[in-house]
Protein backbone atom coordinates (compact mmCIF):
# COMPACT_ATOMS: atom_id res chain seq x y z
CA UNK A 1 0.00 0.00 0.00
CA UNK A 2 2.62 2.42 0.71
CA UNK A 3 5.13 1.63 -2.32
CA UNK A 4 1.30 2.56 -4.51
CA UNK A 5 1.08 5.93 -2.07
CA UNK A 6 4.73 6.26 -3.07
CA UNK A 7 4.18 5.66 -6.75
CA UNK A 8 1.44 8.05 -7.00
CA UNK A 9 3.59 10.69 -5.93
CA UNK A 10 6.85 9.83 -8.01
CA UNK A 11 4.04 9.99 -11.05
CA UNK A 12 2.69 13.13 -9.87
CA UNK A 13 5.87 14.42 -9.34
CA UNK A 14 7.06 13.29 -13.19
CA UNK A 15 3.95 14.74 -14.48
CA UNK A 16 4.62 18.51 -12.78
CA UNK A 17 8.77 18.34 -13.88
CA UNK A 18 7.15 17.52 -17.78
CA UNK A 19 4.86 20.34 -17.63
CA UNK A 20 7.08 22.74 -16.28
CA UNK A 21 9.14 21.79 -19.16
CA UNK A 22 6.66 22.33 -21.56
CA UNK A 23 5.56 25.71 -20.61
CA UNK A 24 9.69 26.58 -20.51
CA UNK A 25 10.10 25.27 -23.69
CA UNK A 26 6.85 27.59 -24.97
CA UNK A 27 7.91 30.46 -23.27
CA UNK A 28 11.94 30.28 -25.37
CA UNK A 29 9.76 29.59 -28.75
CA UNK A 30 7.78 32.74 -27.81
CA UNK A 31 11.43 34.39 -26.91
CA UNK A 32 12.89 32.96 -29.90
CA UNK A 33 10.07 34.52 -32.46
CA UNK A 34 10.44 38.02 -30.80
CA UNK A 35 14.25 38.30 -31.14
CA UNK A 36 13.70 37.00 -34.69
CA UNK A 37 11.20 39.56 -35.38
CA UNK A 38 13.54 42.06 -34.13
CA UNK A 39 16.52 40.79 -36.40
CA UNK A 40 14.40 40.67 -38.83
CA UNK A 41 13.29 44.58 -38.45
CA UNK A 42 17.17 45.42 -37.88
CA UNK A 43 18.49 43.19 -40.73
CA UNK A 44 15.33 45.77 -42.75
CA UNK A 45 16.28 48.84 -40.98
CA UNK A 46 20.14 47.99 -42.01
CA UNK A 47 19.38 47.20 -45.66
CA UNK A 48 17.70 50.58 -45.81
CA UNK A 49 20.25 52.63 -44.29
CA UNK A 50 23.14 50.88 -46.27
CA UNK A 51 20.67 52.17 -49.18
CA UNK A 52 20.66 55.96 -48.03
CA UNK A 53 24.26 56.04 -47.44
CA UNK A 54 24.85 55.05 -50.98
CA UNK A 55 22.32 57.89 -51.84
CA UNK A 56 24.61 59.71 -49.75
CA UNK A 57 27.48 58.90 -51.06
CA UNK A 58 26.09 59.44 -54.56
CA UNK A 59 25.49 62.94 -53.55
CA UNK A 60 28.20 63.58 -51.96
CA UNK A 61 30.05 63.17 -54.86
CA UNK A 62 28.14 65.12 -56.98
CA UNK A 63 27.91 67.81 -54.44
CA UNK A 64 32.01 67.84 -54.58
CA UNK A 65 32.00 67.70 -58.63
CA UNK A 66 29.54 70.77 -58.68
CA UNK A 67 31.61 72.37 -56.27
CA UNK A 68 34.73 72.03 -58.34
CA UNK A 69 33.07 73.11 -61.06
CA UNK A 70 31.64 76.29 -59.48
CA UNK A 71 35.11 77.06 -57.97
CA UNK A 72 36.80 76.57 -61.81
CA UNK A 73 33.94 78.65 -63.58
CA UNK A 74 34.31 81.44 -60.68
CA UNK A 75 38.43 80.99 -61.36
CA UNK A 76 37.77 81.72 -64.94
CA UNK A 77 35.40 84.58 -64.26
CA UNK A 78 38.13 86.09 -62.10
CA UNK A 79 40.80 85.52 -64.82
CA UNK A 80 38.11 87.13 -67.36
CA UNK A 81 37.72 90.13 -65.20
CA UNK A 82 41.00 90.93 -64.63
CA UNK A 83 41.81 89.84 -68.45
CA UNK A 84 39.20 92.96 -69.25
CA UNK A 85 40.36 95.13 -66.63
CA UNK A 86 43.68 95.03 -68.08
CA UNK A 87 41.79 96.00 -71.62
CA UNK A 88 40.20 98.89 -70.13
CA UNK A 89 43.17 100.34 -68.30
CA UNK A 90 44.86 99.86 -71.31
CA UNK A 91 42.02 101.34 -73.61
CA UNK A 92 41.99 104.35 -70.90
CA UNK A 93 45.52 105.44 -71.26
CA UNK A 94 45.59 104.77 -75.24
CA UNK A 95 42.60 107.07 -74.89
CA UNK A 96 44.39 109.37 -72.77
CA UNK A 97 47.29 109.49 -74.72
CA UNK A 98 45.18 110.44 -77.98
CA UNK A 99 43.73 113.03 -76.43
CA UNK A 100 47.14 114.72 -75.64
CA UNK A 101 48.19 114.30 -78.79
CA UNK A 102 44.83 116.03 -80.01
CA UNK A 103 45.19 118.61 -77.69
CA UNK A 104 49.13 119.59 -78.20
CA UNK A 105 48.28 119.49 -81.85
CA UNK A 106 45.64 121.90 -81.43
CA UNK A 107 48.16 123.61 -79.60
CA UNK A 108 50.51 123.49 -82.22
CA UNK A 109 48.52 124.28 -85.51
CA UNK A 110 47.11 127.15 -83.53
CA UNK A 111 50.73 128.03 -82.94
CA UNK A 112 51.94 127.53 -86.07
CA UNK A 113 48.78 129.54 -87.79
CA UNK A 114 49.37 132.69 -85.27
CA UNK A 115 53.39 132.66 -86.18
CA UNK A 116 52.04 132.42 -90.16
CA UNK A 117 49.54 135.70 -89.38
CA UNK A 118 52.78 137.57 -87.59
CA UNK A 119 55.25 136.27 -90.49
CA UNK A 120 52.90 138.32 -93.13
CA UNK A 121 53.09 141.64 -91.55
CA UNK A 122 56.15 141.02 -90.02
CA UNK A 123 57.34 144.78 -90.19
CA UNK A 124 54.68 145.29 -87.62
CA UNK A 125 56.36 143.56 -84.93
CA UNK A 126 59.59 143.27 -83.16
CA UNK A 127 62.13 141.05 -85.12
CA UNK A 128 62.86 139.36 -81.49
CA UNK A 129 59.36 139.20 -80.43
CA UNK A 130 58.90 136.97 -83.46
CA UNK A 131 61.96 134.66 -82.74
CA UNK A 132 60.82 133.78 -78.95
CA UNK A 133 56.80 133.06 -80.43
CA UNK A 134 58.41 130.77 -83.06
CA UNK A 135 60.33 129.54 -80.16
CA UNK A 136 57.51 128.60 -78.07
CA UNK A 137 55.14 127.26 -80.89
CA UNK A 138 58.66 125.04 -82.00
CA UNK A 139 58.24 124.30 -77.86
CA UNK A 140 54.27 123.68 -78.02
CA UNK A 141 54.67 121.16 -81.60
CA UNK A 142 57.55 119.04 -79.74
CA UNK A 143 55.28 118.39 -76.90
CA UNK A 144 52.41 117.16 -79.79
CA UNK A 145 55.56 115.14 -81.29
CA UNK A 146 56.03 113.86 -77.23
CA UNK A 147 52.51 112.84 -76.99
CA UNK A 148 52.44 111.02 -80.14
CA UNK A 149 55.64 108.96 -79.15
CA UNK A 150 53.41 108.03 -75.96
CA UNK A 151 50.51 107.11 -77.65
CA UNK A 152 52.51 104.55 -80.41
CA UNK A 153 54.30 103.82 -77.23
CA UNK A 154 50.97 102.42 -75.85
CA UNK A 155 49.40 101.27 -78.95
CA UNK A 156 53.09 98.76 -79.26
CA UNK A 157 51.94 97.34 -76.04
CA UNK B 1 12.05 -12.49 7.81
CA UNK B 2 9.62 -9.59 8.39
CA UNK B 3 12.36 -7.65 9.48
CA UNK B 4 13.93 -7.53 6.30
CA UNK B 5 10.83 -6.75 4.74
CA UNK B 6 10.80 -3.83 7.00
CA UNK B 7 14.31 -2.68 6.12
CA UNK B 8 13.13 -2.56 2.75
CA UNK B 9 10.20 -0.90 2.91
CA UNK B 10 12.27 1.99 4.89
CA UNK B 11 14.66 2.38 2.25
CA UNK B 12 11.82 2.78 -0.51
CA UNK B 13 9.65 5.11 1.35
CA UNK B 14 12.81 7.06 1.99
CA UNK B 15 14.00 7.20 -1.85
CA UNK B 16 10.05 7.92 -2.93
CA UNK B 17 10.36 10.73 -0.59
CA UNK B 18 13.57 12.18 -1.68
CA UNK B 19 12.72 11.94 -5.58
CA UNK B 20 9.27 13.30 -4.96
CA UNK B 21 10.90 16.67 -3.08
CA UNK B 22 10.83 19.90 -5.26
CA UNK B 23 14.48 19.48 -5.41
CA UNK B 24 13.94 16.09 -6.83
CA UNK B 25 16.72 13.04 -6.54
CA UNK B 26 19.57 12.72 -9.32
CA UNK B 27 17.85 10.48 -11.38
CA UNK B 28 14.59 12.86 -12.30
CA UNK B 29 15.31 15.74 -14.51
CA UNK B 30 15.09 19.34 -12.55
CA UNK B 31 12.57 22.06 -12.55
CA UNK B 32 13.18 24.12 -15.55
CA UNK B 33 15.00 27.70 -15.09
CA UNK B 34 12.88 30.56 -15.38
CA UNK B 35 12.71 31.74 -18.98
CA UNK B 36 14.35 35.20 -19.02
CA UNK B 37 12.71 38.34 -20.83
CA UNK B 38 15.73 38.99 -23.33
CA UNK B 39 18.90 37.12 -24.20
CA UNK B 40 19.69 40.18 -26.00
CA UNK B 41 23.47 40.49 -24.41
CA UNK B 42 23.98 43.82 -22.96
CA UNK B 43 26.41 46.40 -24.70
CA UNK B 44 28.40 49.38 -23.89
CA UNK B 45 27.18 52.33 -25.54
CA UNK B 46 29.79 53.26 -28.32
CA UNK B 47 32.18 55.75 -27.37
CA UNK B 48 31.61 59.09 -28.75
CA UNK B 49 34.74 60.40 -31.30
CA UNK B 50 36.86 62.63 -29.97
CA UNK B 51 38.51 64.59 -33.16
CA UNK B 52 37.82 64.08 -36.84
CA UNK B 53 40.91 62.11 -37.56
CA UNK B 54 42.21 62.41 -41.26
CA UNK B 55 38.02 62.43 -41.96
CA UNK B 56 37.35 65.88 -44.13
CA UNK B 57 34.94 68.05 -42.81
CA UNK B 58 33.09 67.82 -46.23
CA UNK B 59 34.25 65.38 -48.21
CA UNK B 60 37.23 66.81 -50.10
CA UNK B 61 39.99 64.76 -49.41
CA UNK B 62 43.27 66.36 -48.10
CA UNK B 63 45.55 66.43 -51.35
CA UNK B 64 42.59 68.86 -52.55
CA UNK B 65 41.90 71.35 -50.05
CA UNK B 66 45.59 72.01 -49.34
CA UNK B 67 46.02 73.11 -53.24
CA UNK B 68 45.58 76.49 -54.02
CA UNK B 69 44.96 78.47 -57.36
CA UNK B 70 47.16 81.66 -58.10
CA UNK B 71 46.24 84.49 -60.23
CA UNK B 72 49.17 86.64 -61.62
CA UNK B 73 47.98 89.61 -62.50
CA UNK B 74 50.72 92.04 -64.20
CA UNK B 75 51.65 94.96 -65.76
CA UNK B 76 49.58 94.25 -69.14
CA UNK B 77 50.26 90.45 -68.58
CA UNK B 78 48.05 87.98 -66.76
CA UNK B 79 48.79 84.26 -65.81
CA UNK B 80 47.82 81.75 -63.51
CA UNK B 81 49.79 79.00 -61.70
CA UNK B 82 49.37 76.30 -58.29
CA UNK B 83 50.68 76.27 -54.51
CA UNK B 84 49.95 74.75 -51.96
CA UNK B 85 49.58 75.36 -47.43
CA UNK B 86 52.29 74.51 -45.32
CA UNK B 87 50.56 76.03 -42.56
CA UNK B 88 47.60 77.70 -42.09
CA UNK B 89 48.70 80.73 -43.30
CA UNK B 90 51.57 80.38 -46.00
CA UNK B 91 51.89 78.76 -49.05
CA UNK B 92 54.84 77.29 -51.54
CA UNK B 93 54.76 78.20 -55.29
CA UNK B 94 57.49 78.40 -57.40
CA UNK B 95 58.68 81.46 -57.66
CA UNK B 96 58.18 82.23 -61.85
CA UNK B 97 54.79 82.14 -60.29
CA UNK B 98 54.59 85.44 -58.51
CA UNK B 99 57.38 87.32 -59.92
CA UNK B 100 56.76 90.55 -61.99
CA UNK B 101 52.54 90.77 -60.63
CA UNK B 102 51.24 93.72 -59.77
CA UNK B 103 48.36 91.81 -57.48
CA UNK B 104 48.29 88.09 -56.71
CA UNK B 105 44.86 86.53 -56.39
CA UNK B 106 44.82 83.30 -54.66
CA UNK B 107 41.38 81.05 -54.43
CA UNK B 108 40.93 77.21 -52.49
CA UNK B 109 39.50 74.52 -53.87
CA UNK B 110 36.30 75.38 -53.09
CA UNK B 111 36.30 78.76 -55.02
CA UNK B 112 36.84 80.84 -51.61
CA UNK B 113 38.84 83.57 -52.26
CA UNK B 114 42.01 84.26 -49.94
CA UNK B 115 43.63 87.64 -49.53
CA UNK B 116 47.80 87.33 -50.14
CA UNK B 117 49.45 89.80 -47.43
CA UNK B 118 53.20 89.12 -48.64
CA UNK B 119 55.75 87.59 -51.36
CA UNK B 120 58.60 86.37 -51.39
CA UNK B 121 61.14 84.05 -53.64
CA UNK B 122 64.01 81.97 -53.60
CA UNK B 123 67.31 83.23 -55.17
CA UNK B 124 68.53 79.65 -55.48
CA UNK B 125 65.34 77.84 -56.33
CA UNK B 126 62.41 78.39 -58.35
CA UNK B 127 60.56 78.25 -55.36
CA UNK B 128 58.52 81.19 -53.54
CA UNK B 129 56.44 81.95 -50.64
CA UNK B 130 53.14 83.73 -50.01
CA UNK B 131 51.70 84.26 -46.89
CA UNK B 132 47.58 84.59 -46.35
CA UNK B 133 45.69 87.05 -44.51
CA UNK B 134 42.86 84.74 -43.77
CA UNK B 135 43.80 81.19 -42.76
CA UNK B 136 44.29 77.79 -45.46
CA UNK B 137 41.95 74.58 -45.05
CA UNK B 138 44.46 72.36 -44.98
CA UNK B 139 48.48 71.82 -44.64
CA UNK B 140 50.18 68.77 -45.56
CA UNK B 141 53.40 67.22 -44.27
CA UNK B 142 56.80 67.80 -45.63
CA UNK B 143 58.22 63.94 -46.34
CA UNK B 144 61.73 63.67 -44.10
CA UNK B 145 63.60 62.70 -47.51
CA UNK B 146 63.82 62.63 -51.32
CA UNK B 147 62.11 59.94 -52.69
CA UNK B 148 63.51 56.89 -54.73
CA UNK B 149 63.26 56.28 -58.52
CA UNK B 150 60.21 54.33 -58.97
CA UNK B 151 58.55 55.69 -56.28
CA UNK B 152 54.73 56.68 -56.70
CA UNK B 153 53.73 60.68 -57.05
CA UNK B 154 50.61 62.60 -57.48
CA UNK B 155 50.50 66.01 -58.26
CA UNK B 156 47.24 68.15 -57.32
CA UNK B 157 46.86 71.17 -59.00
CA UNK B 158 45.32 73.62 -61.72
CA UNK B 159 46.79 72.26 -65.03
CA UNK B 160 46.05 75.48 -67.46
CA UNK B 161 44.36 77.28 -64.84
CA UNK B 162 41.08 75.19 -65.36
CA UNK B 163 39.51 72.93 -62.00
CA UNK B 164 41.70 71.37 -59.43
CA UNK B 165 43.07 67.86 -61.14
CA UNK B 166 45.05 65.43 -59.95
CA UNK B 167 47.70 63.06 -62.22
CA UNK B 168 49.28 60.33 -60.88
CA UNK B 169 52.99 58.61 -62.11
CA UNK B 170 56.40 57.93 -60.55
CA UNK B 171 59.78 59.26 -60.05
CA UNK B 172 62.38 58.14 -62.62
CA UNK B 173 65.19 59.87 -61.01
CA UNK B 174 67.15 62.66 -60.33
CA UNK B 175 68.55 65.10 -62.65
CA UNK B 176 70.11 68.35 -62.84
CA UNK B 177 67.82 71.14 -64.03
CA UNK B 178 67.90 71.45 -67.75
CA UNK B 179 66.69 75.06 -66.70
CA UNK B 180 69.17 76.28 -64.75
CA UNK B 181 66.79 78.20 -62.37
CA UNK B 182 67.55 75.28 -59.08
CA UNK B 183 70.63 74.90 -57.18
CA UNK B 184 71.63 71.36 -57.04
CA UNK B 185 69.16 67.95 -58.58
CA UNK B 186 65.79 67.67 -59.08
CA UNK B 187 63.53 64.73 -59.93
CA UNK B 188 62.13 63.77 -62.99
CA UNK B 189 58.78 62.31 -62.80
CA UNK B 190 56.02 60.85 -65.67
CA UNK B 191 52.98 62.55 -64.16
CA UNK B 192 51.11 64.54 -66.43
CA UNK B 193 51.36 68.59 -65.72
CA UNK B 194 50.84 71.55 -67.44
CA UNK B 195 51.49 75.37 -68.15
CA UNK B 196 49.81 76.37 -64.54
CA UNK B 197 50.66 73.33 -62.91
CA UNK B 198 53.63 75.06 -61.65
CA UNK B 199 53.74 75.44 -58.35
CA UNK B 200 52.09 71.98 -57.54
CA UNK B 201 52.08 69.39 -54.49
CA UNK B 202 54.12 66.57 -55.48
CA UNK B 203 53.26 63.83 -53.15
CA UNK B 204 53.88 60.28 -52.21
CA UNK B 205 51.72 57.50 -51.00
CA UNK B 206 50.86 59.02 -47.74
CA UNK B 207 49.88 61.97 -48.89
CA UNK B 208 53.54 63.67 -48.33
CA UNK B 209 55.16 66.17 -49.85
CA UNK B 210 57.79 65.12 -51.61
CA UNK B 211 58.30 68.24 -53.87
CA UNK B 212 57.34 71.24 -55.92
CA UNK B 213 56.27 71.35 -59.68
CA UNK B 214 58.16 73.94 -61.85
CA UNK B 215 58.45 72.54 -65.34
CA UNK B 216 57.65 70.05 -68.36
CA UNK B 217 59.89 68.67 -71.30
CA UNK B 218 58.88 68.00 -74.68
CA UNK B 219 58.34 64.13 -74.03
CA UNK B 220 55.83 65.27 -71.19
CA UNK B 221 58.24 64.57 -68.47
CA UNK B 222 57.62 66.55 -65.56
CA UNK B 223 60.05 68.21 -63.04
CA UNK B 224 60.40 68.79 -59.37
CA UNK B 225 61.97 70.81 -57.02
CA UNK B 226 62.73 68.29 -54.27
CA UNK B 227 61.62 68.53 -50.70
CA UNK B 228 65.40 68.21 -49.39
CA UNK B 229 65.83 71.51 -51.26
CA UNK B 230 62.39 72.94 -50.18
CA UNK B 231 63.53 72.08 -46.30
CA UNK B 232 66.85 73.81 -46.64
CA UNK B 233 64.94 76.90 -47.98
CA UNK B 234 62.70 76.98 -45.72
CA UNK B 235 64.86 76.32 -42.94
CA UNK B 236 67.38 79.29 -44.07
CA UNK B 237 65.30 82.76 -43.71
CA UNK B 238 67.86 84.47 -45.28
CA UNK B 239 67.18 82.42 -48.56
CA UNK B 240 63.81 84.35 -49.00
CA UNK B 241 63.94 87.83 -50.41
CA UNK B 242 60.38 90.15 -51.46
CA UNK B 243 59.40 89.41 -55.03
CA UNK B 244 59.83 91.48 -57.31
CA UNK B 245 56.83 92.95 -58.75
CA UNK B 246 56.13 95.07 -62.40
CA UNK B 247 54.89 98.47 -60.75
Amino acid sequence: MLVLVLGTLLTVRLVTTTRAWERTAADWEDLARTHGTQLAQAQTDLEAAHAELADTQTQLATAQQRITELADEKARLGDTTASQQQLADYQARVSQAAGQVATALANCIDGQERLIGYLRESDRYDAADLERFATDVDRVCGAATDANASLQRELDR
Amino acid sequence: MTGRRRTRAAVAVAVLVACAAPTGCAALPAMPAPVPTSVVPSRDPAAAPTSSGNLSPDGFDAAQRMAVRIRNIGCGSLSTGSGFAIDANTLVTNRHVVEDSATLQLSTYDGRDVAATAASTAGLADLAIVRTADPLPAAPELADADPVTGDAVTVVGYPLGQRLTITTGTVLGATTDPLNVNLGEVLVTDAPVEPGSSGSAALDADGRVIGVVYAKDEQGYSFVVPVSTLRSMLDDESAFTAAPTCS
